[in-house]
């Protein structure tokens, strides 16, 4: 198939807006899937845990040694 | 399902690499991918010349010396640069320019067209203290590029990669750069005729920095600053038809 | 230093420095009549004296198997001095080329290295790869130790990272003053020491995916991901963007590959992206781990942050084209760069609208706490340059705009109110922290610090403003009888006292970095003298009070 300049532009100015809008939908999907809540709750307390070794799982609760 | 996707694909940080690269790389070459083939749009220039050894030495002087930093070599198509400037600049202008050097800023004004603006001792002078001939310049003085001797003897290897990266530069013009360089700068010499010769009767060959004897980075810089904007007519060729309707607002 | 690394480590470290030092050798003899020869001496006598370092600690004990139960952080505490250093460094250059433009004679006359334009990329490499770049790793690599609670997968790489990018900010900058550049902005660099930063990038992503596939949390933290796309997108842009043929592998010269409209292209899809995924996205992840912690707050919505993460991901990479408007390029493309530049307002402002959020409640700490102070400002100025940057971008307003000191003037709300204020602000949080200190040696020091930071960049930018909207206009100024009314030079003339407020602005966030490095400098000192046990298990030794750790607002 000949791919000349037209039908580069054409690509990029069409599948490129299917794309962003896909995209969008499966960001926002993700981020408010209901199961994912806890995840992002720990995920956004746990850095402020003050314990300061490598190596602590999951499982424990923060500040315990 | 999108979710359970996005969950391997954060457990394992491989997906999760592959995931930024995908997204932000698709942006990228969608933008870019139809400008690899740009050539198809960029305008015809039959006349167009490529830059002599002399010209292109002079070049990466301008490209050491920092002088893009401050001056533009792209007239846009607004009504106030091309009045004031000159026509507005097309791609093919810059066709056989390694890297661009369009600019970003202007401190000092736009040199896409100041080839022959101004005499070659006006720019010698300039060149050596800004302030001797416009008085409000904050332009750097460039004295040592009269000072300084022109290296001439890798102008074969500069030559040679341009060729390679699809420049049209002749073998012969590549074997004999160092001598055209010399010639250039030197019109009495017997080096001058090859000069017109594999670049045309209208390559500017004169001795730029006043000193025919010497071969100055001086000479290679002016040399250079005379041919911007004159490598084509291509841009005056459509002046007539669109100034005064360049605004498109 | 080295007493950290492993005996094999150590051997190891000499092998690369070998390999290194002779690479200088070759380039210092091939390269012998052109200044490449120059930049080989460089590498030998860099790979000397690292090599020297190690031989000087080769004999100390080995670290015990007790420290992988510690984190790594010898390589930050490093990578925060150079930082600073960098800082001071490039802030220098900085007034100094600024008070060329106000006065031209400023300088050494004719000599070479001291020309506006060799000195100006010595300032924005110094400030970009220096002092950004340093900043970047030295906090990535604590960040993504404390938030996967892993530590670094071994001792000698970080070192080999911090190291050898320091060594290619020492080729770049020495390149400047000779001459050496490829003339593409932001990345003037030369071929051989691009393909030096691919080979320390790698090895930094390596290091970046072995620790995080070693993670014992669930869940990458988002600062990680930023920091993540800083690195592979900074990759990407830089392999693609120094594409070129040098005339001999003896010479320090080479030709890009792309020509006119295409390289224009390229660079400039180049330099926005440096700007999008190296001074916003990495700093991001400096703000999104630093901020909560020093205010002792959660993110306030972590879900806002992984949307605003993969909006600037997507987004950026079509805005570029913004800096090309009525150029020879073709007209659909600045239209996407202009659409995309406008969309960039969304992820951009969720950013700081959420930054600004988890400092809500806790204003009585931004009030006391100039670090916070530092990181609060940091999200304003960053919400403020994005909204500029959008606006800019518009066709209209960048016909005004372009070309003028306006773009100057963005580009420094965004380097020194958002890029410098939260590198600052996470480092004065990190120093005590890194060297085990109940604060900084003068918190009135930071305070002094942020009010000269403050003042030097609001100075700076409203000279640039006022500057280039006066610029810009008087360039398209008509007389009544149809002709242009000023000429050049006019224009020129009416700068100069902008040109002076800017050198002012400068100078005081120059005053103000150095009052940051004489800090953080004494509060090493401090430790040392106290002969803290830096590796002691506790990362703080609890610098907070418990009276305000609990806020009536959580």
């Amino acid at each position: 198939m000949e791919l000349d300049h037209n039908a580069f532009v054409a690509f990029a100015k069409s599948w490129g807006l299917f794309y962003l809008i896909a995209f969008s939908i499966a960001v926002l999907v993700y981020v408010f899937w209901p199961s994912n809540r806890k995840r992002f709750d720990r995920a956004k307390k746990s850095i402020l845990d003050d314990d300061d070794r490598p190596g602590k799982g999951p499982g424990k609760g923060p500040g315990e040694r | 399902m999108p979710e359970f996707f996005h969950r391997k694909l954060e457990r394992s940080a491989i997906g999760f690499v592959l995931a930024i690269i995908g997204v932000s790389a698709i942006g990228g070459m969608v933008e870019i991918a139809p400008l690899f083939t740009i050539d198809e749009t960029v305008e015809e220039a039959p006349d167009m010349r490529v830059y002599t050894p002399l010209e292109l030495a002079g070049r990466n002087i301008y490209t050491r010396e920092g002088c893009y930093a401050c001056h533009s070599q792209m007239i846009r198509t607004l009504r106030d640069e091309v009045e004031r400037y000159g026509p507005y600049s097309l791609a093919v202008e810059s066709q056989y320019d390694r890297p661009m050097l369009w600019g970003s800023k202007r401190t000092g004004p736009d040199l896409a067209r100041l080839g022959g603006k101004y005499s070659d001792a006006w720019h010698v002078a300039h060149l050596v203290n800004p302030r001797d001939v416009v008085p409000e310049s904050v332009m750097p003085r460039y004295g040592w590029l009269q000072r300084n001797t022109l290296r001439i003897d890798d102008l074969p290897r500069h030559l040679k990669a341009m060729q390679r990266l699809g420049v049209p530069y002749t073998d012969e013009m590549v074997e004999s750069a160092a001598a055209d360089a010399m010639g250039q700068a030197a019109p009495d010499s017997g080096f001058a005729a090859g000069v017109a010769g594999r670049y045309g009767e209208e390559t500017n060959i004169r001795a730029f920095d006043g000193e025919p004897g010497r071969l100055t980075e001086m000479d290679a810089l002016v040399a250079y600053l005379q041919i911007l904007g004159r490598l084509t007519d291509a841009a005056h060729a459509t002046d007539a038809v669109e100034t005064g309707s360049t605004q498109d607002e | 230093m080295v007493a950290g690394l492993t005996l094999s480590e150590r051997r190891l470290a000499l092998v690369i420095l070998t390999l290194l030092g002779l690479t200088g050798l070759a380039m210092a003899a091939g390269g012998r009549g052109d200044l490449m020869g120059v930049h080989g001496f460089i590498v030998l006598l860099f790979s000397l004296g690292v090599a020297w370092a190690v031989m000087a600690g080769f004999y100390a004990p080995e670290p015990g198997e007790e420290r992988l139960s510690r984190y790594y952080d010898d390589p930050t505490r490093f990578g925060i001095v150079l930082t600073m250093a960098w800082a001071v460094f490039g802030m220098f250059f900085g007034v100094w080329v600024a008070a060329l433009l106000a006065w031209p004679e400023l300088t050494f006359v004719d000599q070479a290295w001291a020309s506006f334009g060799r000195l100006r990329p010595v300032h924005t490499t110094g400030i970009i790869f220096g002092f950004g770049g340093n900043a970047l790793i030295a906090t990535s690599l604590h960040v993504l130790q404390r938030t996967t609670r892993a530590r670094l997968p071994d001792q000698l790489s970080p070192w080999f990272v911090i190291i050898g990018y320091n060594l290619f900010c020492v080729l770049a900058v020495s390149g400047y003053f000779m001459g050496i550049t490829q003339s593409k902005e932001y990345a003037e660099p030369e071929w051989y020491a691009d393909i030096w930063l691919v080979v320390v990038w790698v090895v930094y992503f390596l290091i970046y995916i072995r620790t995080l596939q070693r993670r014992q949390e669930p869940h990458i933290y988002v600062a990680n991901w930023y920091y993540m796309a800083f690195i592979l997108v900074v990759a990407v842009l830089h392999i693609v963007n120094n594409l070129a043929l040098p005339i001999s592998f003896a010479a320090a010269r080479s030709y890009p590959l792309y020509s006119g409209v295409q390289d224009a292209m390229v660079q400039w899809w180049y330099g926005h992206n440096a700007v999008a995924f190296f001074l916003t996205a990495g700093f991001l992840g400096m703000m999104y781990y630093y901020m909560p912690k020093r205010a002792e707050r959660p993110i306030f919505s972590y879900r806002l942050s992984i949307i605003s993460f993969w909006g600037i991901t997507f987004f950026y990479m079509w805005a570029g084209s913004h800096h090309l408007h009525y150029t020879a390029l073709p007209q659909w493309v600045q239209t996407l760069g202009m659409t995309f530049s406008i969309m960039l307002l969304v992820p951009s402002w969720s950013s700081a609208g959420n930054a600004l959020a988890t400092l809500n409640g806790a204003w009585h700490k931004v009030r006391d706490d100039a670090t916070l102070r530092f990181m609060m400002v940091a999200a304003v100025f960053y919400g403020i340059s994005t909204f500029e940057g959008s606006f800019m971008a518009i066709r209209a307003v960048n016909s005004l705009s372009h070309y003028t000191d306006w773009t100057v003037g963005h580009v420094h709300a965004g380097a020194l109110g958002w890029v410098a204020m939260i590198t600052f602000g996470s480092i004065y949080a990190l120093v005590p922290w890194m060297w085990k200190q109940k604060t900084m040696y003068s918190p009135r020091l930071v305070e002094a610090h942020f009010w000269l930071a403050l003042t030097g960049t609001v100075i700076y930018v409203f000279a640039m403003w006022n500057s280039g909207i006066i610029q810009g206009l008087m360039w398209r100024t008509y007389t009544d009888s149809g002709t242009l009314a000023y000429s050049f030079i006019d224009s020129l003339v009416a700068m100069h006292p902008y040109y002076i407020a800017r050198t002012v602005g400068g100078l005081f966030f120059l005053a103000g970095a150095v009052v940051g490095a004489y800090n953080v400098a004494m509060t090493i000192r401090l430790s040392r003298q106290e002969g803290v046990r830096r590796d002691s298990a506790a990362d703080v030794p609890v610098p907070h009070e418990p009276a305000v750790a609990a806020q009536p607002g959580e």
